[in-house]
Formats: C-alpha cells, sequence, structure tokens
C-alpha cells in the first residue's frame, strides 16, 4: 500500500515536472516564434525588380544586361497603367483642365503678337480668346450638366474660326470635346471625391513602381524605387483596390471603418479597367523572385532604414559590449577579489555589498542619465574629450551598469574554490596575491566567465544607457572612441518611435531584433565553449 | 626570519632530548640519527582561540626531530588546530587569537615579524583530502620550486623527478607528467601532494589525517612512504586511525577538549598508557 503511494508521488513528480518543461518551452516558442517568423523576413523573401534594381544602383550587385531585359519586359505592362490613370485625369482634373486653358491663352497670346496684324484686329481675336477661355473654365467648373454643354457647344462653333484654327486656341477645341466625352458617364457631383481618390491612387502608385519613366529623378532615395518586396506590393495593391472610409451608421454610434472597392468607386469611367489590370498584371510589372538578402548583416542602410541592412548596427553593439567588457571585466574582478580575499567583514564591507547589490536593481533608464551626467558632460571633458555623446561614454555607462552583475558572480565563483587549494598554495610559501593569481583564479574562471556571459547579454541589449550616451539612429560608422554609433537595440527602439518608416518596413524592425538576439546567442555561445574547455581542463581530461 | 638563521638554529637545537625521555620505556629506542639537521617544534604554554572559542589550551610539548610524531583524539579536540597552528595556516580564518609561544627552531612563528613565505616553505603541509592543483602533474610539483625563484627548466625536471621519487609515485606517472593532476586515483593524488610538499626541501612535514580519505591499499603505500621519509624530516601526523599512529610514528601524543592529556612514547601510549582517559580512548571505551 506504502510503496503504492510512494510510486505514485514519484510519478506525479515526473509528470507534474515534464509537463512544466513543455509549458516553458510552448510559451518561448509562443514569444519567440512570431518574432522570429517576421525577422525571418528581412533575411529571406520574395524580392521585386524595383530591389533588384536598388541592389544595382545602390550596392553594385547583380546582373545589368538581365536586368535591362527584365525591365523592358516590365516596362510594357506598366505603360498601360499609366495610359488609364492619364486618359483619366485629363476629363477630371479641373485645377489642371483650367491651368491648360491658361496656358494655352498665354501660348496664343505670344503667337499673336508675332503675327503682324494691326492693334485692333489684336484686341479682337485677343478678347475672343479670353472668351473662350472663360466659357470653358465655366465649363470645367460646372457640376451642372446644361451648364456644360452650353459653354461646351458655345466654344465649339468657333472651331471652324479662321483666326483660331491652326493656332495655340486650335487646342481649346479638343480640350472641349474631351471633356464633353470624358464626363458623359460620369456623375458630376462626385468630381471632387474623384479627384481625391485619384490622388491616393497616384501616390499608391508611385509607391508600387517607383517614379513614371521620363520623370526627374526624386531627390530621396527612398522615392526612387517602387516596393521593393512582394508583400509590401501585395500591402499596396489590397490599398489600391479598397479604400478605407469611416462612416456613421448611427446618431450617436462612433464612426465604423469600411471598406469601399475602389472599382465600384469609379464604376462606368475611364479609370475602372486599372484596378482589374493591374491586380492581374502586378506580378508582371514587379517579377517577384525568392531570395536570400544575407547581405543583410553587412549592408549599411540608406533612407533612413528603408533600404539596406544592419551592418552598422552590427559593428557598433559589438563594439560598445565588447569595450563595455574589456572595462567591466578587470574592475569586477579586482572587487570581487578583494570582498572575497582582503575584506574583513565590518561595517564599511557590508554598506559596500549593500551597494552593490542595489545597485544591480537600479533601472537603466537611471544608469542612462548618470552615464550623460557624468561620464559625457564631466568625466570625458575633464580629459579634453568633446562633450558629446561617443561609444566610450557609452561603453563606460553599459560597464557601471553591469558591473554589479559581473561582481555578484566573480565573487560567487572565487568564493567557491576549495579552500584546500588556497591552503595547499599557502602552505607551499606562496604569498596570497600569487595564490589568488596561480591558483584561485584559474580555477574560478568558469564562474567568473558565467558573470561575464550574463553582463554580456545585459550589455548587448540595453538601449536606455545608451539612448543619451552614444547611439544614433543613423550616421556612419565610429572612427574613434570619441565618435557616437548606431546600436541594434537603439536602432529598433527608434524605428518603433521615430516615424511611420516601421510602419513601412516592418520587416526591418523586427529584423534588427532578430538579428540582436542572434548576435547574443552567438557571443554567449563563445563564452560558454570558452568556459567548457577551461572547466574541462580543471576537471582534467 | 631569514632561512640561514632557520638552518642555523637547526644545527644547534635542543636534538638529543630524545634519550631523557627513551629511559622511560627503554624497549622502544630505536637508533637514531643524532646528527640530524631536522626542525624542532616546541610549543609553550600555547593556546589558540577562534573568537571565543578555544582551540587547543595551553599545551606545552616539545616535537622532536627525525621522528614521526601522531596527534591523536577525539573529534573537535583541537589536533588539527595545533598542527595547523604550526605553519599558521589557521591564519585564513578571521578574529583568531593565540597566547603563549609556538617556536620552530627556536623562532617563535606568531611573532610580529615572522616571515611567513620563509617559514611556510620549510613545513611541508598535507591536507586530510587530496588536494592537488588543477594543473597538470609537473606543474603541481614545480609549483613549490618555481615560488622559490627556480626558473631553469632542467633543474626543475630534477627537483620534479626527485620528489615524485621520495614519494614513491615516479614509476605510476614518468610518462605521463603534463597529465592532470585531478585524473589521478586518490591514493595517487595524495602521494603527489606529499611530493608538491617535498619539492619545497622542507625540513618538517605536517600530515592532516593524510589517509582518511584513502582505501587500505593507498594507506599502506602512504605509510611505508612516512616510514622512508623519517629519516630525513620531522613529521608531525594527525590521525583518527590509532593502528596507523601505532604502525607509523614513534610518539604520540593524545588531545582532549583542547588539551594535551598525554605524550609519550607510542608503545608505552598503547600499552600502558600513563592517565585513564588516554587508556580509555585508546581501549575504544570512550571517543
Amino acid at each position: 500500500m506504502r510503496l503504492i503511494i510512494r510510486q505514485i508521488i514519484n510519478k506525479t513528480f515526473t509528470i507534474l515536472t515534464g509537463t512544466s518543461v513543455v509549458l516553458l518551452t510552448s510559451v518561448l516558442l509562443v514569444v519567440l516564434g512570431p518574432m522570429v517568423w517576421r525577422g525571418a523576413k528581412a533575411v529571406i523573401f520574395q524580392d521585386t525588380l524595383e530591389f533588384r534594381q536598388m541592389q544595382l544602383d545602390l550596392y553594385n550587385r547583380g546582373n545589368p544586361a538581365s536586368l535591362k531585359l527584365e525591365t523592358a519586359e516590365a516596362e510594357r505592362f506598366r505603360k498601360a497603367v499609366y495610359v488609364i490613370v492619364d486618359d483619366f485625369e485629363h476629363g477630371i482634373d479641373t485645377e489642371e483642365l483650367i491651368d491648360r486653358t491658361k496656358q494655352i491663352y498665354r501660348q496664343f497670346g505670344k503667337e499673336l503678337r508675332y503675327k503682324g496684324i494691326t492693334d485692333k484686329e489684336y484686341q479682337r481675336i485677343r478678347s475672343l480668346a479670353r472668351e473662350l477661355r472663360d466659357r470653358l473654365q465655366t465649363a470645367f467648373e460646372s457640376n451642372d450638366k446644361k451648364v456644360i454643354k452650353e459653354n461646351i457647344n458655345y466654344v465649339l462653333q468657333y472651331r471652324l474660326d479662321k483666326d483660331l484654327a491652326d493656332t495655340a486656341a486650335s487646342e481649346y477645341f479638343t480640350l472641349a470635346e474631351d471633356f464633353q466625352q470624358s464626363i458623359e458617364n460620369i456623375d458630376l457631383n462626385k468630381r471632387q471625391q474623384y479627384a481625391g481618390s485619384l490622388q491616393q491612387i497616384e501616390e499608391i502608385i508611385f509607391r508600387l513602381l517607383g517614379p513614371k519613366p521620363g520623370d526627374p529623378l526624386p531627390a530621396l532615395t527612398m522615392d526612387r524605387y517602387g516596393a521593393t518586396r512582394w508583400d509590401l506590393a501585395e500591402n499596396l495593391l489590397d490599398k489600391l483596390l479598397w479604400s478605407q472610409q469611416w462612416i456613421q451608421q448611427e446618431a450617436d454610434q462612433p464612426l465604423v471603418k469600411i471598406r469601399v472597392s475602389r472599382a465600384e468607386e469609379f464604376a462606368g469611367t475611364k479609370l475602372e479597367p486599372l484596378f482589374g489590370y493591374v491586380e492581374n498584371n502586378l506580378d508582371k510589372m514587379l517579377k517577384p523572385k525568392f531570395t536570400f538578402y544575407w547581405q543583410y548583416f553587412i549592408d549599411d542602410s540608406t533612407a533612413g532604414h528603408y533600404f539596406g541592412g544592419v551592418g552598422p548596427e552590427i559593428v557598433g553593439t559589438l563594439l560598445l559590449t565588447l569595450l563595455a567588457m574589456l572595462f567591466v571585466f578587470p574592475l569586477g574582478l579586482i572587487s570581487a577579489a578583494y570582498l572575497v580575499e582582503c575584506a574583513s567583514d565590518n561595517i564599511a564591507v557590508r554598506i559596500i555589498r549593500m551597494c552593490i547589490n542595489t545597485l544591480a536593481g537600479v533601472p537603466s533608464i537611471v544608469f542612462g542619465l548618470f552615464g550623460l551626467a557624468f561620464f559625457v558632460l564631466f568625466f570625458i571633458p575633464l580629459f579634453g574629450g568633446p562633450s558629446k555623446p561617443c561609444i566610450l561614454a557609452a561603453s563606460l555607462t553599459l560597464a557601471v551598469l553591469t558591473l554589479p552583475v559581473m561582481i555578484r558572480a566573480s565573487e560567487e565563483a572565487i568564493r567557491s574554490v576549495p579552500q584546500t587549494y588556497k591552503e595547499a598554495s599557502l602552505g607551499l610559501g606562496a604569498s596570497r596575491f600569487r595564490t589568488f593569481i596561480k591558483v584561485t583564479f584559474p580555477a574560478a574562471l568558469p564562474g567568473i566567465l558565467t558573470g561575464m556571459i550574463l553582463s554580456l547579454s545585459r550589455v548587448a541589449g540595453e538601449t536606455a544607457p545608451v539612448l543619451f550616451t552614444g547611439a544614433v539612429a543613423l550616421g556612419p560608422l565610429p572612427k574613434s572612441l570619441l565618435d557616437p554609433s548606431r546600436t541594434l537595440s537603439y536602432g529598433s527602439y527608434d524605428m518603433a518611435v521615430g516615424d511611420r518608416l516601421a510602419m513601412m518596413v516592418p520587416h526591418n524592425q523586427y529584423g534588427m531584433v532578430v538579428t540582436l538576439v542572434l548576435l547574443i546567442l552567438c557571443l554567449n555561445a563563445i563564452a560558454i565553449v570558452l568556459r567548457a574547455k577551461i572547466s574541462r581542463k580543471l576537471r582534467g581530461h | 626570519m631569514p632561512l640561514s638563521a632557520l638552518e642555523n638554529n637547526a644545527k644547534t637545537g635542543p636534538i638529543r632530548a630524545t634519550v631523557s625521555l627513551g629511559q622511560k620505556t627503554g624497549s622502544a629506542i630505536k637508533e637514531k640519527n643524532t646528527d640530524c639537521k631536522c626542525a624542532v617544534i616546541k610549543s609553550e604554554n600555547f593556546s589558540f582561540y577562534y573568537g571565543s572559542t578555544i582551540g587547543v589550551k595551553d599545551i606545552t610539548m616539545e616535537i622532536y626531530p627525525c621522528s614521526v610524531t601522531a596527534i591523536i583524539g577525539p573529534s573537535g579536540c583541537g589536533k588539527s588546530t595545533f598542527l595547523r597552528s604550526i605553519n599558521r595556516i589557521n591564519d585564513l580564518i578571521p578574529h583568531t587569537r593565540v597566547e603563549g609561544r609556538l617556536l620552530v627552531n627556536g623562532h617563535n612563528v606568531y611573532d610580529k615579524n615572522t616571515n611567513l613565505v620563509n617559514l611556510r616553505q620549510q613545513i611541508g603541509m598535507v591536507f586530510q583530502k587530496p588536494n592537488p592543483f588543477p594543473k597538470s602533474i609537473f606543474d603541481n610539483v614545480a609549483y613549490g620550486p618555481k615560488l622559490q625563484g627556480v626558473k631553469n627548466s632542467s633543474q626543475l625536471h630534477q627537483i620534479v623527478e626527485s620528489s615524485l621519487k621520495a614519494a614513491a609515485l615516479w614509476g605510476e606517472v614518468k610518462d605521463d607528467l603534463k597529465k592532470s593532476a585531478l585524473a589521478l586515483s586518490g591514493g595517487q593524488q595524495q602521494r603527489l601532494c606529499i611530493a608538491r610538499a617535498l619539492a619545497t626541501k622542507p625540513n618538517i612535514i605536517l600530515m592532516d589525517e593524510p589517509c582518511s580519505a584513502l582505501d587500505p591499499i593507498a594507506t599502506t603505500k602512504i605509510e611505508d612512504l612516512i616510514d622512508k621519509l623519517q629519516s630525513d624530516y620531522t613529521i608531525v601526523i594527525v590521525t583518527h586511525n590509532m593502528q596507523q599512529a601505532a604502525r607509523v610514528s614513534e610518539r604520540t601524543a593524545f588531545f582532549c577538549l583542547g588539551e594535551l592529556i598525554e605524550y609519550d612514547w607510542t608503545a608505552k601510549m598503547f600499552r600502558n598508557p600513563g592517565k585513564k582517559q588516554t587508556e580509555d580512548y585508546v581501549t575504544g571505551r570512550f571517543g
């Protein structure tokens, strides 16, 4: 009976512990999974023609000849889009039409002046032109079909006027005819709405396909290319096909967001075929292709973080981390050695110990401000350095932040070295210093390395301490210790708060975070292997 | 106190004191090498306190050179405390205090100007648990000589070889000196620790229950080794094992509750102890 109970308890214990391990693992996967999945998209994704063009232009990668062929092929499909939009725009954009009439009027005036006609004649023809212009403008601005018809007809009766034929003014008639044709199926009250919608559509097409061929190159690098990623392109396509509107269904109710099909919105107009066309031919316009963009880890980023990778961020993070370790390792070790080997148990030492334990729990932003006040504004200028954020100040701040962790871990490690080792060494006539260097320290090294791994992970991932002391979101690689640097942690923070960039390139933000995790894993792996090697040597295998 | 001074003391030290004790038992006297240059340890009203707790109290005894002296007694009686006071390893423990004098070759080790490094190089120590450093066999033995400033590689090799031979370990490890000391068996590790202690050329060896963690075969080897070493070194051995004390030592001291109860020839202590307490202990009625 008792045996059975004991077996049941044992089994329950096994099951409980097993379940908790499984549970923890799954929780970890649930937490990390989506992040890694999204981050991986920064490296493995479907690129587009625009991406390949960008890689060629900015990083000099890829085959220019085959790219040219591809571009020419894609251009054929893109052309139709521009034609449709232009066509529709002619008939709808009141302001542009009015501008056009003004231009024609001005041009016609110039032509008249060089014709060598009498002043009186000039005045007459000029006023006729003005009359036609005003009529057209009235027609373009009007929402009443009757008024439009009246005015257009008025203009068109001068079609055969000998003064106007074969001059700039003859374009009035083409304008009038085009307009008449294009408004035939349009509800004129919607014209305003169309104009707004059209602007959105043009913006989306610009984001999708890049600048129109023949247009001058935009000043911002970001605007020079269309959608570089297929998932971005699909997003934009969705925005092109569906517009979002806020409507109030009932009084006193909050606004509701609904999706409205643009094809329906533009039903019956010249723009209607655009949506089907883009939907069906998007892949031919952008030519998506799977790519493994491993250069993400070495590339510099351009246009904010819009294109490129996180190379400088990785370098900066490594620099800061290793530099901080350089300060923390000896300082932490010496402090720990003092606390274990030299300090007697008096009030002062107890206070020091308490301070160290308290410091380990201080929020990192406090250290960030301390670093700004002490290292940036006081310490470095004290030695003639510039009073600005730099990696020296940042790594010193990080070192201070992680010093308590390092001291505590080293203290434990040194304390756990068997007393008999020390006794043997001292018994052979070694001094206390020599005993520490030759016997205690090597035996404690694995434990000290554990402390270093803990510090390392903390340092590499911290954002707040470098916020004021040495991190920048954009900028070149640091040339000296007195330059600021980009870091992965600060980069992802900046993308989250900086601007709408994170919304446009979410893969980049997740990519940075995942890269940070990978980097810490790599650093830890190195330290763990090192530790394993040393402790294996100590154990005598 | 410099090394040479200690050696000078050793020459003129009270070596012939053995005779006075010898007369008491007669039968157990061995023929001794009276020219032995080994050091002598003398304790005069020596007391050792851990804070307010007494470690040993008022010990007055003389440990004779070139012989094995065993210290026996129940647990917590202060045998180890006394042994560890001789080379001041007890200094590692905070809040300790001593009274009286403890002389090695006539010099009080608790004197303010004692050079601990010189003192400890004179006194080798073997601990209860084998405690080789986590280094190679060679480095373990060479640790002491290196401290003394021996840098010459061939000289180091020579010292290592002779020490290992003296500790009867050379034959077992000579092909594998680069191997980690921790890969050796317990008995081999303890002999390595003895070799390490011998390498600094001490004249006193303190052994703190050297065989308590070893099996009988290893114990026999260590005991044979002690027997071999006693002609050249003053050996003090603390042991729980009364058979061992009887086997290896020439004289035995019995400690109880921090006090020295009896100190005499081993043969007499075990056959005909002078005090009731000693008799109870050696016959197993107490302790």
